[in-house]
């Protein structure tokens, strides 16, 4: 009888899922986050649900962690003290950056802040060209002066990015191999090992943030896994990447810059699997919490990853898209659209009379006015409250008594400067938040050149099933999905994924003189590579699944398509469909395509993934009774359809069984969260639990 | 008809998001590094009475380019000359443009057989022909810059002009590039009618028309609130940009603040007359640069479209170099707006002590080149903008080489030139002690060194700030001034901020752009940034003791405490 185990530790709470391989049951229990120390919580949370369950660590098949750990670092500033080392005439790559301020207008902005001081940044005579020829030999005596330099600092951790070092390593291997014999002690990390790819102060940041996170991620794995093996946990350790994969800690110890956006890949993941299970392959994710959502896109199975990424982040009024505020990464990261739309989202008024929902969230204290905990502002749960959607009586299965009171007051407020009146102002809070949460999809889809219409919405997160229901209507998807427990959901998909690897070089390479042999040979090395490591890893090799990708281009353009490349060994008759691929790729996106001109392939990319066997979704079989033992009674519900308040019916989730199905207005309450199906709605109960929700239209 | 807050948020937001997505569009499928990584181009939405309803840009040049140019172009071809599926394609910087780099398409978006606004893109285009590469140099007259195109239907029907277009690339050197980004702005369009169409059908012509007016009204609304709040008063001050490119007379700007009742106006009657040199400013540039001051000394969120538009009064003499007429060459107008801007702030700074910065890099400092590729033939352009130091301010330091007030252009990666271009950047970094010094200090410059190994290359400066560093505020000194360098066989030698050179193989091309203007007296700084400075290498411990007057032991890295007092004690501070 084995298990998995899956610990996610978030701002707030820290989860602890456990799933049953063999019959799919699933234990889910929560602490509250040690931010001082997180692996506290994790200990915590992981003695907590084997205990209360009686399940032995020793019958853990592996334990699968998301964490926050990395990115807390960058953004709270306690990175290891790090120095950084580039080519002769560079020394302010990280310092300069791109250039420009992070917004327009404000006179006391400040520039980025760089990770490592100016003092600690050194220079190495050497140069490469272009096309990685040696130009200026390396003079090994810099490196040797630089390393006793460093020496005298006291710095743990050293980032290397030379130029044009990602099309040839070989100045940079020396510069490695130098300082690790000179500085056993202090990691170092090289770009052309971290993020082989042109554009150096993208390369040099991503190294850099590698160097930084490097000592404090593997101390922290390092620890839990001590403890952990002391309490006779035996199973393969692994993390979750921001990639959507995993990786065990030895590995993420080395490259921890892979793991960033470890905590809200494992939602993505979730819907993914879910959509497999279920024979849903184009899906797009939406997971609404307390003070934000967000959304994914799912296609043919497989999640949407972008490189062009950056931590920290903020997109702020009259900058757009906030690009050039955070630290840019190029590690592949699961393209997700994060928007501040949330159940605390606070609703206020500008100066020019409009009303407005967010970004400002009342969090959890003071919490929405509902919550009585001293908050005075509306928020959208206060709104769905005022509007019938929520059970005061229910909230988190009652654990929050929530006061109807206090919300009113506050909408009226807010009402009464707007000119309107309390219904017409909650509900403008709700469609204030669905429309900005309607552009967010329409940015991770039409954006990105997908119609949503294509896709099924996966609702999830406390808040998400409370505002899919509108969304779906508004963007017309025809099929929404709400899985059970949706607001733990997201901690499922640590226990569904596969272990996986991602590697790229840069190839700069026109497809019509494309040498194949020297594709194929870095294509070989790449696999080997993932191979290797997933061996390590323990997958046994008939469980190694490898992709291949190129990343192309009009020759002359700075923007990538990613294409799937056929399986195998690549051959010149390959090329004509992959060239008609990416035209058609680029008609997709851009609307446009150029037949004749020139096309380059700039990197190629390969996944090794490690096949892990999915446990199968428990049933939750046909009690064979209808919808009216699940009924637990009717309250007055606002639909703006329906024209105003109406008497619909409210379901307790956990008594609807397979095969029932509903049309709506009908409200579906389960502990942490609740789901709106509208009029002209059905909702069917699949043989999982899940609510299956398609307009009566089609 | 009017909108509920609700109805009209929705739309407000849609709105703009079309603007985002064409924005989206062309960055993603543009070919200039200009334009997809530099982000030199900007997207607007207009009603049908031409005003400007949403608008995404990334450069604050960009701000008014939209007010101008669209309404005059479509009055000159004559709306009912087109036609759905039509594009009107103009560069001309005297229907309302700034210089010919810009080019602007316009679509008309028709909507059940009605005409309901139009979209445009404007885009820095790396070449238009002209004199020299990338069409920027110290020209005379307007027609040595380049190609001069009037309004002229480059798309009929949904199909390109193939003509029109012909004629265009033939006066332009990196053509396959320029083709591509044009490509760019017209799928640019094309997703812009895509997206407003589906708002329409969504909401119906009436509801989103209402939308519109009630948007600008709310903006107008917002606008004047935050004009209120700002100082009454008149607020003058005047500069110089430091050369013209021919003649030794710097070219004198007058500027006059006028905060009162009816909101502000800038005035800059008593300006230099414009000059057959390439420093002279459109209209429509000096209009973006009042634009931009506005928007900076009020709240950012207000939108940007007509209703904003609004509020910005300007009165600027025919003639002058803040409002050239026709045939003054403008290539370099920019400069001459980067500077104005920062003469504006100079004379607002008694007035919004808190607020403003002492004098930033004040231009725009192009860098151009372009010849012969060596490894394939083809002609190529080269173009981009450096950064340099910004001002002190009263809370905080000027940031270190960071692009200033109206341009926000991003670098260029090395690796990404050296591969498309044949140059080789062979050192950028920061120009140590070239900060104004000041109780805030302002931010270092930077240097950039263009080395062409194997090529007879074309290069242009066109920048400023060679003879005078960005001025200091409140007893705060001088930034550094900036220096253009040729390294040719071996010779070192100073080159004019606007001249075009022809280089040799071997050459190199060194700019050292100007540190930012320090804020308050220097020797109120505290020693501890300026050690902090020492140890990064920023400013020397010569420069910490005889300009900061603070004594620091350049080895053991500690302030001498003693000495410092009796540094600043002689200087009457203490």
């Amino acid at each position: 009888m084995t298990s998995r185990i899956g610990i996610d530790i978030g701002g707030t709470f820290t989860d602890a899922t456990v799933i049953n391989e063999a019959t799919g049951e699933i234990f889910i229990d929560k602490v509250t986050s040690t931010p001082r120390d997180p692996s506290i919580g994790f200990l915590q949370a992981t003695n907590r649900i084997l205990e209360r369950n009686e399940l032995d660590p020793s019958s853990m098949a592996y334990l699968v962690h998301g964490t926050t750990v990395a990115t807390n670092a960058i953004i709270e500033n306690s990175l290891a003290r790090s120095a950084f080392i580039t080519t002769d005439g560079f020394r302010d790559m990280l310092e300069i950056g791109r250039q420009n301020r992070p917004v327009l207008y404000d006179l006391g902005f400040e520039k980025l802040r760089p990770l490592v001081p100016r003092y600690l940044c050194f220079e190495i005579r050497e140069r490469l060209d272009a096309s990685g020829n040696v130009v200026v030999p390396i003079h090994v005596e810099d490196v040797k002066s630089v390393a006793r330099k460093i020496r005298e600092e006291e710095v743990e951790s050293i980032a290397v990015c030379l130029l044009h070092a990602h099309i040839n390593p070989v100045h940079e291997i020396t510069v490695g191999e130098i300082l690790r014999s000179m500085l056993p002690e202090t990691s170092v990390s090289l770009s052309s090992e971290v993020a082989p790819e042109f554009r150096e102060y993208f390369r040099a940041s991503t190294t850099t943030i590698n160097a930084g996170i490097r000592p404090v991620v593997s101390r922290y794995l390092e620890s839990i896994e001590s403890r952990l093996r002391a309490e006779g946990m035996t199973g393969e350790l692994l993390v979750m990447q921001s990639n959507g994969g995993l990786q065990t800690f030895e590995v993420a110890a080395e490259k921890p810059v892979f793991m960033v956006e470890s905590g809200p890949a494992a939602g993505v993941m979730a819907a993914t699997y879910l959509g497999e299970s279920l024979g849903f392959s184009n899906m797009i994710s939406l997971d609404m919490g307390g003070t934000t959502a967000k959304v994914g896109l799912i296609l043919d199975g497989v999640p949407n990853v972008t490189k062009d990424y950056e931590v920290g982040a903020t997109a702020r009024p009259g900058m757009g898209s906030g690009r050039g505020s955070g630290y840019p990464i190029r590690t592949p990261v699961i393209d997700l659209v994060e928007i501040g739309a949330g159940g605390g989202s606070i609703a206020w008024v500008d100066s020019g009379g409009a009303l407005r929902v967010g970004p400002r969230s009342a969090g959890a204290d003071p919490g929405p006015a509902c919550y009585g905990w001293g908050g005075l502002e509306p928020t959208v749960t206060d709104a769905n409250l005022v509007l019938g959607r929520l059970n005061p009586g229910y909230f988190l299965g009652g654990e929050i008594e929530l006061d109807g009171e206090k919300a009113t007051e506050a909408i009226e407020g807010l009402a009464s400067r707007l000119g309107m009146d309390l219904i017409d102002a909650a509900y403008g809070i709700l469609e204030i938040a669905n429309a900005a949460m309607v552009n967010a999809l329409r940015l991770i889809s039409i954006q990105r050149g997908y119609d949503p219409r294509e896709f099924a919405l996966v609702a999830f997160g406390g808040a998400g099933p409370l505002h899919s229901g509108r969304i779906a209507i508004e963007l017309g998807f025809s099929h929404t999905i709400v899985p059970l427990s949706p607001g733990i959901f997201s901690a499922l998909g640590l226990l569904v994924t596969d272990l996986r690897h991602d590697f790229s070089r840069t190839v700069l390479q026109n497809v019509e003189r494309l040498d194949l042999t020297i594709i194929e040979g870095l294509f070989q090395e790449l696999e080997e590579e993932g191979r290797d490591l997933l061996g390590r890893e323990g997958v046994k090799e008939e469980d190694v699944q490898i992709r291949r990708y190129a990343e192309m281009r009009y020759v002359g353009q700075s923007y990538e398509l990613s294409l799937d490349l056929p399986d195998g060994v690549l051959s010149h008759s390959d090329l004509d469909q992959i060239l008609d691929q990416f035209a058609m790729e680029h008609d997709r996106v851009y609307g446009f395509s150029v037949p004749g001109e020139p096309v380059e392939i700039v990197n190629i990319r390969l996944s090794a993934l490690g096949d892990i066997r999915k446990p199968r979704l428990r049933e939750i079989g046909n009690s064979g009774t209808g919808s009216e033992s699940a009924h637990k009674g009717a309250r007055s519900v606002y639909f703006a359809e329906s024209g105003g308040y109406i008497d619909c019916p409210i379901f307790d989730r956990y008594k609807l069984a397979q095969g029932i199905s509903m049309i709506g207005p009908a409200i579906i309450e389960e502990p942490d969260s609740t789901t709106v199906v509208h009029p002209g709605y059905s909702v069917n109960i699949d043989q999982y639990g899940n609510l299956l929700l398609t307009s009566d239209d089609g | 008809m009017r909108l509920d807050p609700i109805q009209f948020e929705v739309i407000r937001n849609a709105l703009l998001e079309i603007t985002e997505e064409m924005s989206a569009t062309v960055r993603r499928s543009a070919y200039s590094t200009n334009i997809k990584t530099r982000a030199d181009f900007s997207c607007a939405l207009y009603d049908g009475h031409l005003r400007v309803v949403a608008q995404s840009f990334a450069q604050a040049t960009h701000l008014g380019s939209a007010v101008e140019v669209v309404p005059n172009a479509i009055r000159e071809y004559g709306a009912d000359n087109i036609g759905p599926g039509d594009g009107i394609v103009l560069n001309h910087p005297y229907i309302g443009g700034g210089h010919l780099n810009d080019v602007t398409l316009i679509s008309p978006v028709w909507y059940k057989n009605r005409r309901l606004g139009y979209l445009a893109t404007i885009a820095h285009h790396v070449d238009v022909g002209g004199g020299a590469p990338s069409s920027i140099g110290a020209f005379t007259e307007l027609f040595q810059e380049g190609v001069i195109i009037p309004p002229l239907k480059l798309v009929r029907n949904g199909e390109v002009v193939d003509e029109i277009f012909q004629l265009i690339l033939a006066q332009i050197r990196s053509k396959r590039e320029v083709a591509g980004d044009f490509r760019a702005q017209i799928a640019s369009n094309q997703a812009g009618i895509h997206r407003l169409t589906a708002l329409l059908d969504r909401f119906g012509a009436e509801v989103v028309e209402t939308g519109i007016e009630q948007l600008l009204s709310y903006t107008a609304q917002r606008i004047r609130v935050e004009v209120g709040a700002l100082p009454r008063g008149v607020f003058t001050a005047e500069g110089y940009v430091d050369t013209d490119g021919y003649t030794a007379d710097p070219v004198r700007l007058a500027v006059k603040v006028v905060v009162d009742d009816d909101g502000v106006l800038f005035d800059f009657d008593g300006s230099d007359r414009q000059r057959k040199a390439p420093v002279n400013a459109t209209f429509a540039m000096t209009f973006a640069t009042c634009a931009y001051v506005l928007k900076a000394l009020t709240d950012p969120d207000v939108p940007v479209n007509a209703g904003f538009y609004g509020a910005v009064r300007i009165n600027a003499p025919a003639g002058s170099v803040v409002n050239c007429v026709y045939p003054a060459p403008v290539v370099g107008g920019w400069e001459t707006q980067m500077r104005l801007t920062d003469i504006i702030f100079k004379a607002l700074s008694p007035a919004l002590p808190e607020m403003i910065p002492a004098g930033t890099e004040g231009m725009i400092c192009h860098a151009g080149f372009g010849g012969e590729d060596p490894r394939t033939g083809e002609y190529y352009c080269f173009l981009e903008t450096l950064a340099g130091g910004y001002g002190g301010r009263a809370k905080s330091d000027g940031p270190d080489a960071v692009q200033c007030h109206g341009k926000n252009t991003e670098n260029a990666p090395i690796e990404e030139t050296e591969s498309s271009y044949p140059v080789r950047i062979v050192r950028y970094e920061l120009v140590e002690n070239s900060e104004g010094a000041g109780r805030h200090r302002g931010g270092l410059g930077l240097r950039r060194d263009y080395l062409f190994p194997d090529h007879e290359a074309s290069f242009t400066v066109l920048a400023d700030r060679d003879r005078w560093g960005p001025h200091g505020l409140f007893g705060g000194l001088p930034g550094a001034k900036a220096e253009y360098v040729l390294v040719s066989k071996g010779e070192t030698s100073t080159v004019g901020a606007k001249s075009t050179l022809q280089l040799q193989p071997g050459d190199l091309v060194s700019y050292r752009t100007c540190g930012g203007g320090g804020y308050g007296p220097p020797s109120e700084r505290d020693p501890v940034s300026v050690l902090a400075d020492v140890r990064d290498g920023k400013v020397s411990a010569e420069r910490a003791r005889e300009v900061y007057r603070v004594a620091i032991d350049p080895k053991e890295l500690v302030i001498d405490e003693e000495q410092t007092r009796v540094l600043r004690g002689s200087n009457g501070v203490d």
